[in-house]
């Protein structure tokens, strides 16, 4: 939350909850952030994200939302969005962050990310709650792409979507190839090596630019300067007893060219371990079963009870 | 626009997964755990004014999100519960 407030970004969180379990929730986990409460699902319903796959008479669960995060700018517009399919995916507090420091149309800020390392072979290790370690040095030759990869955030947990960052630097005057590729040649790609425990997205692209080769006046598209890929990755938590790191592994393919001269294709694998935090914290129990909101039982009860009332 | 629901779930000895791998003790497609299947609505799209929100805070007062965020830019989540 300090990111937000110093960034002056309002961070609301509505739920149909009623308005004291709110309060005794933000007691309990010391919440900043402002906390609305819909019990009539009132708003939820005005927005039109009321999940409707329950059944009115299915009591507490009817009333609920689809869950998302809408990023709202200055002037009052939506500028970014973040729903998934799967109601335990939510938006981790860097990618809100990112999407709300970024002009709405065109590029954002170029921001600092997490940490990274350049040459993306060496295992780097960070602790929960300690930043990444600083960026190597780059030994790159200034006419060589620079890539490096790193976590935006320091840690990985169940359910919170993090980004994996691949940051890409062309030198002036060549480029890589976007897809489609021209045939014969290479677009920028990254793939990740299979993981059971990772729920991965589909990776966020930067726009690519029209090219026209001027001696034979064959266009394609492609990627200059400074750009970055983000690939949103969450643990599932599958088994609570694993351990408490993950290994992230994979491999970035690209081919840079000039008007005149290309390299061949180039790719490069990249390791990162990183740490695995709790699943965020639930009222009625965490995920070792105790109990963090004293009151939420009740709470639960009363909501329950209320609802059948009315229902 | 009326979703599908998501169904595909397995049992373990830990509850029950996933298609995504996250486990709990309630079956999917049931209750909490009443995901959509492809396309389900998101609210207003990307471009578009974001609308009134007129509800009560935590501390039970009147809310008014344009007027509370007065100018600046905002994060509004929509989540299930603070409760379970």
């Amino acid at each position: 939350m300090r990111d937000f407030d110093a960034a002056d970004i309002r961070v609301y969180a509505l739920s149909y909850d009623e308005a004291d379990a709110l309060r005794d929730f933000r007691a309990a986990h010391g919440i900043t952030y402002t906390l609305l409460s819909d019990p009539d699902s009132d708003v939820i319903r005005s927005f039109g994200i009321l999940n409707t796959l329950i059944d009115p008479n299915d009591h507490p669960w009817y009333g609920i939302p689809y869950p998302g995060a809408i990023v709202v700018s200055a002037e009052g517009a939506v500028t970014h969005k973040f729903f998934d399919n799967n109601l335990a995916v939510r938006a981790g507090p860097e990618q809100l962050l990112r999407a709300a420091l970024a002009r709405p149309h065109g590029r954002g800020p170029s921001l600092p990310i997490g940490g990274s390392f350049a040459g993306a072979k060496l295992l780097r290790r960070t602790r929960l709650g300690q930043p990444m370690p600083e960026p190597r040095a780059d030994r790159a030759a200034p006419q060589e792409v620079r890539v490096s990869v790193a976590l935006d955030g320091n840690h990985l947990a169940p359910m919170v979507q993090r980004d994996l960052v691949v940051r890409f630097s062309v030198p002036e005057g060549r480029h890589v190839y976007a897809e489609p590729a021209p045939q014969g040649s290479v677009a920028l790609e990254v793939t990740l090596d299979g993981s059971d425990r990772l729920v991965q997205r589909p990776i966020v692209r930067p726009a690519s630019q029209p090219h026209t080769l001027e001696a034979t006046g064959e266009s394609f598209r492609v990627h200059h300067d400074v750009f970055e890929l983000r690939l949103p990755l969450a643990v599932n938590g599958a088994s609570p007893s694993d351990a408490a790191e993950i290994t992230i592994s994979g491999e970035v393919r690209w081919q840079c060219c000039d008007d005149e001269v290309c390299d061949v294709p180039t790719s490069q694998r990249f390791e990162l371990a990183l740490p695995v935090s709790e699943p965020p914290a639930h009222a009625l129990r965490n995920s070792r079963g105790a109990t963090v909101e004293p009151n939420a039982m009740a709470h639960f009860q009363r909501m329950s009870e209320r609802r059948r009332g009315s229902g | 626009m009326q979703p599908e629901l998501e169904t595909r779930g397995t049992r373990t000895d830990k509850g029950w997964r996933d298609h995504d791998g996250f486990v709990g003790r309630r079956q999917p497609g049931t209750g909490p755990r009443s995901d959509p299947r492809g396309d389900f609505p998101t609210g207003p799209d990307v471009g578009d004014a974001m609308p009134d929100v007129r509800c009560v805070t935590a501390d039970a007062t009147p809310f008014d999100l344009h007027a509370h965020r007065a100018g600046r830019p905002a994060v509004f989540i929509f989540y299930r519960s603070a409760v379970w």
